[in-house]
Parts: C-alpha cells; sequence; structure tokens
C-alpha cells in the first residue's frame, strides 16, 4: 500500500512538473552545416542552440499563463539554396514549426524568404545584408545584419583623421549580392568624403589568383585599398599581398579580421589588417537571458571550443527577437507575431534589436585592427577608442 | 505485363500525379516540382545522349537560357509567364542550333569536354550581363501556387514523354539510333547526319529550357550559379543512365528513384547524405551500368548473376 | 610596360603551377582514355597531406612532396584496381559517371574527416619574393613552377625510356597486343592511375602553399585541368606545359585588361574555339 502511494505520488510530481514546460514552440531552420558555406554556418547552428538552451533555463517564453519551452529543428541543406527552399517548405508543412530562423548568406537568405512570405510565417535571419532581400516589399523577414551599404562608414569616418590622411582608394569587390552592395554605398561615402577612387574593381565569386589585381593595384599606387569579399578570398589576398610586396598605408576588409580561425591561418600575416564588426564581446551589452556581451562569449567559448563572432551573436540575436515577439504578441499566431517583431524594440548582448520598415536592424560597425595578434576596437559611434597603428609598416619591413 | 494492364497501369500513376496537390501533403508537391523538373531533364538528355549517343554535359546551358529568358521577359517586359517560357524556349533552342553546327561535329570525348566547356562560358557571360542581374541575379515576382507550378512540370514531362515515344518509332528516331549505332555508316546510307543530330540537340534543348522557365517562376530568386549548375548535368546524365537511355521510360524512373533516395536522405541524415549519393552512383555504374531498364527485363532471367555478368563484360 | 610584364609574369608562373595539375589528368586521359572527373579531389588530398604533414610534423612542403604522391599513388591505384578496372570497357560515359561518384564520395569524406574549416600552409619563406627586371616574383610560386617542370620532364622520361613506361604506352595503343607480349594489363592499368593520382598529389602538395585549401577546392580544378589538356593537346607532356601557360597568361591578361569578372568567359571560350577549330589542341597533330 505505501508503495502504491509512494509511485503514485512520484508519478503525480512527474507529471505536475512536466506540465509546467507541457507545450513548446518549435522555431526551423536550414543551415549550410556540410558544404562550402559550413564553416561559417556552423556559427549560426550553434547560436540558436546556446540562445535556445539558455532562454529555456531561464524559464522559457511565458503566453497568456502558459510556460513554453523553445524547441529547434535544424536541417542540414549542404550549401544548396534549392535544397535550401525546399527545406524551408518541409519545416513548415510537414515537422510544422512554429515560426523560422534563416540560413548564412544573403543569396539563401534572398531565396528562403519568400517561402516564409508565401507560408506568411515570419523568419529572422541574421546571415543576409544585401539590399535585395529588404526591397521587395515583403512582409516576413527581418534581418538582424545591418546595411550592407553602410558596412565602411565608420572606417571612412575614422580614416578622415588619420595623419597623413590618405588619398587614393582602391576598392574591390566580389561579385556577389552583398559585396556589390557594400561597394555600391561605399562609393557613395567615398565621394562625399572628397576621397580620390583610383580603382574600382569587381571580381568573380570565389576567385583565388589575385595576382593581376594586386599589380594594378601597385601600379595605381593607392594608398588605402577596401575589399569587400569572402574570407577565403580576403584570406588569399593578403598573402599574395605578401608576397608581391604590395603595401599600402592601410588596408580594410569586410570579412574575416573579426574572426578567430582567420587570424589563426594567417599567423603574423594578419597583423595591421583593418575590418569592422557590428559587434564586440563587452560587457556594456546587458542581455536579459545572458548578462551581458562578455559573459556570452566567455559561455560560448567554453561550451563550443571557439570563439563567438558577429555571426554567431546575430544568431542569438534572432532567437531573442521571437522570444521577445511572442510574449509581447502574446499569441503564437504567426501574423500577430510578425506584428510584434516589427515593432520590438530591446537590448541584447547584441546591440539594440529594432527593425526599420523594411525589415532591417541598424547597427554602426566598429572598425577594428588586428595588433599583434589582437584584436583592437578602434573607432565607434564616439569616435576613437584605440589608436590605430597607421600607417602599416611595408611588408619587407615586418 | 499484358499490353492493357500495361496501359491502365500508366494511366493509373498518371493519374495519382496529377491529383497530388490536392490529395498529398505540401512537402510532397514541393519534392515533385523539383523531381518532374529532373525527369524532363533526363528525358530530353535521353534524347540526344541516349538515342543519338552524344553525351552531352550542356544540358544545364539550356536549363539556365530558359530560365533567365522567362525571367527577363517577366521582368524587363512584363510579359505573362507563359509567353515569357516561350521567350525562354526560343532563346535556347536557337542557341542550340547556332552553337550544335559547330560543336556537333567532334565526336565521343570531344563533344563532352566542348559541351562541358559551353556548361562554364555561358554562367560567366551571363553573370557579366546587366539585363540578367550580373552575378547577383534576378527576383521574380511572388506567385502563391504551388498546384500552378506543379502541374505544369508534369504537363512538360508528359510532352517531353510522348515526343520520345513518338521519336522513337519515327523515321527521325531510326536514324538517330543509326547514328549512334554507326555514324558513317548512317550517313553513307543517305541519312542526313547533320540535319538530324542538330535537330535532336534543339529538342533536348526546347524541353530543357521550358523546364528552367518553369523554376525561375517558382524559385522566385535566380543567380547564375544555381541556374547554370554544373552538377545538373551529372545529375540529368546519371538518371537518363540509371533508368535505361534509349527508353521511353527509363530515365523517368530514374529520376525518381535517385531523386527520392537523395531526398530521403537529405532529410532523414542530413549530413552524411551527399556521401551516400556518391556510393549510390558508384555502385550503380558498377553493377548496373545499363540502368533499370536493362535490370528490369534481364533480372527475371538471370536472377544475382545479372550483376556479376554486368562486372564480368565490362571489366578489364 | 611594367605593369604588363608583372602580369605576364604572374599569368607564366600560375600557368606553371596549372600545367602540373593537368598533367596527371593528361597521363590518364591519353594512355587509358579514362576522363577523370574525380581528378581535382586527387590535388585536394595531396593539399590536405601537406597540410598535415607541416603543421603536425613540421615537414617543409618541398619535403612532403614525394609523401604525397606516395599517398596519392596508394590511392589512386587501388581506386582503378578495385573499381574502375570493374568497368573500362563500358561505354565511355560510365567512366565520367563512376568518378564523378568518387568525386562526392571523396569530397564528402574530406569534409568529414577534415571539416570544412579552410587551411593554409605558411612556412617562413611564404611571402618572400624578389625583383626582376621590375616585377616582383614570388619565391614559393617560381619554386613551384620549377619543380612541376621537373616533374613532367621525368614523366616524359619515363614514358619514353623506362620500362615500366614502355609498357604503359604499349597497352595504351593496343590492349590485345600488349597482352600478347605478356604486359600484364590490369596491374598496368593501375599503375597508370595510380601516377596519374601521384601527379595530382604533387600538384596538390604545392597548391597549397599559394592559396588557401579547404575540401571543395577539387571541382573548378578539375574544369581547369581538363581545359589545359585539351588547349595543349594529349599527345606528349610538353603540350600539357604549353596548355597550362597559355591557360595562366590568358586568366591574367584578362584580368587585367577585361576585368577580374571576365577569366572563366576566357578561359572555357578559348577551349571551345579550340575544340572546334583544332580539337587535338596547340600542339597535337591535326587528325
Amino acid at each position: 500500500m505505501m508503495r502504491l502511494i509512494q509511485l503514485f505520488s512520484i508519478a503525480v510530481v512527474f507529471i505536475v512538473s512536466g506540465s509546467a514546460f507541457s507545450e513548446t514552440i518549435t522555431l526551423g531552420a536550414s543551415l549550410q552545416l556540410t558544404g562550402p558555406l559550413a564553416n561559417t554556418g556552423r556559427y549560426y547552428r550553434d547560436g540558436y542552440e546556446f540562445a535556445i538552451a539558455k532562454i529555456n533555463e531561464k524559464g522559457g517564453i511565458k503566453v497568456g499563463n502558459v510556460r513554453y519551452k523553445l524547441a529547434l529543428k535544424l536541417l542540414d541543406n549542404q550549401s544548396d539554396i534549392s535544397l535550401s527552399v525546399r527545406q524551408y517548405v518541409q519545416l513548415l508543412t510537414e515537422d510544422k514549426v512554429n515560426f523560422l530562423l534563416g540560413p548564412y548568406a544573403s543569396n539563401f537568405a534572398l531565396a528562403t524568404s519568400s517561402v516564409s512570405e508565401k507560408y506568411q510565417v515570419p523568419m529572422v535571419q541574421g546571415g543576409g545584408a544585401s539590399d535585395q532581400i529588404f526591397s521587395r516589399g515583403y512582409k516576413y523577414i527581418f534581418g538582424t545584419l545591418p546595411v550592407a551599404s553602410e558596412y565602411f562608414s565608420s572606417t571612412i569616418a575614422a580614416t578622415e583623421k588619420f595623419n597623413p590622411k590618405p588619398e587614393k582608394v582602391a576598392l574591390l569587390f566580389a561579385d556577389d549580392a552583398f559585396d556589390v552592395s557594400v561597394a555600391d554605398g561605399t562609393r557613395d561615402i567615398l565621394s562625399k568624403a572628397g576621397y580620390k577612387l583610383v580603382l574600382d574593381k569587381r571580381y568573380a565569386a570565389n576567385t583565388s589568383d589575385f595576382n593581376s589585381l594586386l599589380s594594378l593595384i601597385k601600379e595605381s599606387q593607392a594608398d588605402a585599398i577596401l575589399v569587400a569579399g569572402h574570407e577565403t578570398e580576403v584570406l588569399n589576398f593578403i598573402r599574395q599581398a605578401k608576397s608581391l610586396n604590395v603595401s599600402p598605408k592601410f588596408y580594410s576588409f569586410t570579412v574575416g579580421v573579426p574572426t578567430e580561425d582567420f587570424r589563426k591561418a594567417l599567423g603574423k600575416d594578419a597583423d595591421y589588417a583593418f575590418g569592422m564588426t557590428s559587434w564586440l564581446p563587452t560587457a556594456a551589452l546587458k542581455d536579459s537571458y545572458f548578462v551581458n556581451g562578455e559573459a556570452f562569449a566567455k559561455e560560448y567559448a567554453a561550451r563550443f571550443g571557439y570563439d563567438p563572432d558577429y555571426h554567431a551573436a546575430s544568431a542569438v540575436a534572432d532567437v531573442e527577437a521571437f522570444a521577445k515577439a511572442i510574449e509581447a504578441a502574446g499569441t503564437l499566431d504567426p501574423s500577430k507575431v510578425r506584428d510584434a517583431i516589427a515593432h520590438i524594440s530591446f537590448d541584447s548582448l547584441y546591440g539594440h534589436v529594432q527593425f526599420s520598415t523594411a525589415g532591417q536592424i541598424s547597427l554602426p560597425q566598429i572598425m577594428i585592427q588586428i595588433q599583434n595578434g589582437k584584436l583592437v576596437p578602434i573607432y565607434g559611434q564616439n569616435g576613437f577608442i584605440n589608436s590605430p597603428i597607421y600607417p602599416m609598416p611595408s611588408w619587407d619591413r615586418r | 505485363m499484358n499490353p492493357s494492364l500495361r496501359w491502365f497501369a500508366l494511366f493509373g500513376t498518371l493519374a495519382i500525379l496529377v491529383a497530388v496537390p490536392w490529395i498529398a501533403p505540401a512537402t510532397w508537391v514541393q519534392f515533385g516540382i523539383s523531381t518532374l523538373m529532373l525527369a524532363t531533364l533526363a528525358q530530353s538528355w535521353s534524347i540526344i545522349g541516349g538515342y543519338t549517343g552524344y553525351a552531352s554535359f550542356g544540358g544545364s546551358v539550356f536549363y539556365g537560357l530558359g530560365s533567365y529568358g522567362t525571367a527577363i521577359a517577366m521582368i524587363e517586359y512584363h510579359l505573362p509567364f507563359g509567353v515569357g517560357l516561350i521567350l525562354g524556349a526560343l532563346v535556347a533552342v536557337t542557341f542550340a542550333v547556332l552553337i550544335g553546327l559547330p560543336v556537333l561535329r567532334l565526336r565521343g570525348h570531344y563533344f563532352a569536354i566542348a559541351t562541358l566547356a559551353l556548361a562554364q562560358v555561358v554562367p560567366a557571360i551571363v553573370s557579366n550581363l546587366d539585363i540578367a542581374g550580373r552575378n547577383i541575379g534576378l527576383i521574380l515576382p511572388l506567385l502563391r501556387n504551388d498546384a500552378l507550378f506543379y502541374e505544369s512540370a508534369l504537363g512538360l514531362l508528359v510532352i517531353t514523354t510522348l515526343s520520345i515515344w513518338y521519336i522513337s518509332r519515327s523515321r527521325f528516331g531510326f536514324g538517330l539510333m543509326a547514328i549512334r549505332e554507326n555514324e558513317d555508316a548512317a550517313a553513307a546510307m543517305g541519312v542526313n547526319t547533320t540535319l538530324y543530330k542538330t535537330l535532336a540537340f534543339a529538342i533536348a534543348a526546347l524541353f530543357s529550357a521550358l523546364s528552367g522557365g518553369i523554376h525561375a517562376y517558382w524559385i522566385t530568386y535566380i543567380d547564375p550559379g544555381g541556374e547554370f549548375d554544373i552538377t545538373l548535368n551529372v545529375k540529368m546524365i546519371i538518371m537518363a543512365v540509371f533508368g535505361g537511355p534509349g527508353s521511353v521510360l527509363g530515365p523517368i524512373a530514374g529520376a525518381f528513384l535517385l531523386s527520392g533516395v537523395s531526398e530521403i536522405l537529405s532529410f532523414k541524415i542530413s549530413s552524411v547524405a551527399s556521401l551516400f549519393f556518391g556510393l549510390v552512383i558508384v555502385i550503380a555504374v558498377v553493377l548496373m551500368p545499363r540502368g533499370l531498364a536493362d535490370l528490369w527485363h534481364r533480372y527475371k532471367k538471370l536472377g544475382l548473376h545479372y550483376f556479376s555478368e554486368n562486372i564480368r563484360e565490362n571489366r578489364v | 610596360m611594367v605593369l604588363l610584364w608583372q602580369v605576364l609574369a604572374n599569368g607564366i608562373l600560375l600557368g606553371g603551377l596549372y600545367a602540373l595539375m593537368a598533367l596527371g589528368l593528361a597521363l590518364v586521359w591519353g594512355v587509358l582514355n579514362i576522363v577523370n572527373l574525380a581528378h581535382g579531389a586527387f590535388i585536394m588530398l595531396g593539399a590536405y597531406v601537406c597540410y598535415y604533414l607541416f603543421t603536425v610534423f613540421h615537414v617543409d612542403p618541398f619535403a612532403a612532396l614525394p609523401a604525397a604522391m606516395v599517398v596519392l599513388f596508394v590511392v589512386g591505384y587501388s581506386l582503378q584496381r578495385n573499381v574502375l578496372n570493374l568497368i573500362i570497357r563500358a561505354p565511355m560515359f560510365n567512366t565520367l559517371l563512376l568518378t564523378f561518384g568518387f568525386e562526392v564520395v571523396l569530397t564528402n569524406l574530406a569534409q568529414m574527416i577534415f571539416s570544412a574549416d579552410y587551411r593554409t600552409i605558411n612556412p617562413s619563406y611564404a611571402g618572400a619574393n624578389f625583383n626582376l627586371f621590375g616585377a616582383t616574383i614570388p619565391l614559393a610560386r617560381i619554386l613551384a613552377f620549377t619543380t612541376g617542370l621537373l616533374l613532367t620532364s621525368c614523366l616524359w622520361f619515363f614514358l619514353l625510356k623506362a620500362r615500366l613506361g614502355r609498357a604503359i604506352r604499349a597497352t595504351a595503343q593496343n590492349l590485345i597486343a600488349a597482352r600478347l607480349y605478356g604486359v600484364e594489363t590490369r596491374k598496368i592499368y593501375a599503375i597508370t592511375f595510380g601516377l596519374g593520382a601521384a601527379l595530382a598529389g604533387a600538384a596538390g602538395d604545392l597548391y597549397g602553399l599559394v592559396s588557401q585549401i579547404n575540401p571543395y577546392i577539387g571541382g573548378s580544378l578539375t574544369a581547369k585541368s581538363f581545359a589545359i589538356c585539351i588547349i595543349g593537346g594529349l599527345q606528349n607532356p610538353l603540350g600539357v606545359v604549353v596548355g597550362g601557360i597559355f591557360l595562366g597568361v590568358v586568366e591574367s591578361l584578362t584580368a587585367l585588361y577585361l576585368g577580374p569578372t571576365y577569366t572563366d568567359v576566357a578561359s572555357f571560350g578559348i577551349l571551345v574555339l579550340v575544340l572546334v577549330l583544332r580539337p587535338t589542341g596547340l600542339l597535337g597533330r591535326t587528325a
């Protein structure tokens, strides 16, 4: 008899505690976990997983009087856009996820956001920044990467205060949605700041040989080189610049510099390179779930074995945006949650999350430089943070 | 199989396929659209590769041209979808005739390499054209009607298959097969080989282009990398060869089977899906180089010996 | 003028490396009539061998070259002996499909084992350079170029003079006659394919010096190697060298004069032209 009562009470406790989390909200995503883009895809996988685990730890999401926990349904799109599109349809129709998290890269976001628009379920993505994503009048796509055309604005603002101020600028950009957007915006910024653009070259994505371009740059005697491209291209560019002895006064890249394995791959050759990031792991960025940016970075590194960068932070912001929006909407209805996301405004470890009417976040880029293997923030919204090493010592004097 | 039973099976399957958007879950419709398009591509390859014996690696070129033609017609000139499809097909067929004349003079490996080279050149050119959106691509208007895309793809496959059925029984088809078996003999017998080859190439281009056009509108965002995807060529060939080149229904079976395997793998064990697909290809080519059609006919007689026979015939 | 010379120099050095890459493909294609779509994957594997030897054991890439060649020889030999030999006499595109299958399998295995992270091989002299008539010549590239030429000459001598080399050529020319003379064809085929893979491995080893590597570099390298084989012609190794340098120079000049987004248009456009106008290649005898 006693035994029976014990068993019964255990069962009751079990059921009651189970019902504390009886409901689940599932977020679905198709990510590049294998294939050429897997290298960056994993930041999103880890960011999404970590954010969801943390939110659940802190009690999940409250909708009305019910506590929900978050779940993640991930599919590997093998870096194939067509497969990614089909997987998002599957996530919605077969796996019946509630909301969508985005893939990495602008072209993926461009294609897959048509699915969220067709099915009218909001997608928050942190992997695509190109203008086209947000200029189609779509209502169900939101992005936590800042506007592509503004990427170089803080860098160019900083250079105006450099001494001696650079005069001739070379602009190189890859042939894809994001980098072309960056270049278009950068041209405007440069002309407004009065710089002379001596070289303006578009190159094919995945180019591995930059010798011709570097020879052109050397001949043009540009003081400053701005490159908008992908990590592997920037890597090849820097190595080949060294072997061809191309030493401008400074060069800045849209990607690579903030990322740990990029700096590791280049070793000492990475020094003096400038870059930008919309996120730095500082304690000033307070967060409802992770305490702050610095604490998040430490926990992330401990959990996954590598330092997070803005990709991972952006992914976390995506999940948090859903959490906040669902709570604000008080319902799981997709169109109401969509409206809630459109009006959301909160601080997170990634920065202030708020979306424009087109659906894109607005965050300033912080200019950074690699000094002695360390990432040093140089110039932000409020001016200089640290001193830059400028001009860059030429290759033969390092 | 007795003939009336065969017809019944065929029409039954067709009826089920037509009904899919209304009776099956949405993911099946998606899978259906993409597989029907691949089946059409496999069939169109079969015309030039299977019947004529010219292994073309250029199917992706016509698919992409059809895709871009349709997209540009709809975006730049605001033409309706149907007109866009026709324009895309026109561009592809014209290109097929113009480039076919010099390229079809090559034989064997050289022809294959030439088409492979075209498969690289054409997207490289398109990615430099402003009207095609350069490498960034084009955005088409959004249409919420997957049933339309599905039925169009199915309709296209039916038309393509009927054409192949008709060709295989026509003088034109016999001419093509003669070219495949011994081109010089065929020419000596009075077959106008240049005309026949170019016609086959153009027909293959036509169906590939229409397939591409449907794909463009369905996926709403196209770029050179996606529409001129080189692996499409290999997929087309594998599906046709797997199913049985030179047969009417073989490539369709090949397409459905391989797509099915690939899709299931992608969704269930996504991390090793691609690896398994590669292994499937290797095993299929070694054990059944003449495809499913041949397997179907000869397995009954030979059983498992079918596989070892194939190996014995083909190995060094 | 200096710019033109610099760009030409870039092109020639690049071309030398390209030629080495294409050499293995040309050997297997010209001799065995096998068009190996997995060729780029072999190059990729050679690069990874070099990477691991350099990063873990601090072996210099040039010293690691023989190791890369041996490893790839084993891989190539086994694939030919156990799998490819099974379909040699089947229609031509079966080998195309089979080797494509290899490519998919090898690339995915590489990704699973090495991860998709890109790697760099950074010996101390990686960025060293010297001045030659006003052009900056990277040391690593000219070393790779010289090694490539050396390997090509070795191959030529081997095929011409060595007993095994002549057996290979005999098998290529007349399978039945070779058999009658006691040449063990299965082994010869396997050895030839292994050699082709070994040469790819050598190219990969050197490629890692000048560019970052990841499991997916195979595809485009196979395409380039094809172009070189056709342009140069399959008659002898010199054709590959000519084809490689021609391609390298064309790419560099196109990037300079037309723009960097036109390099593929130029290289493959020329390939189409060569095929249509002179299929045996620049150096081949007209059919």
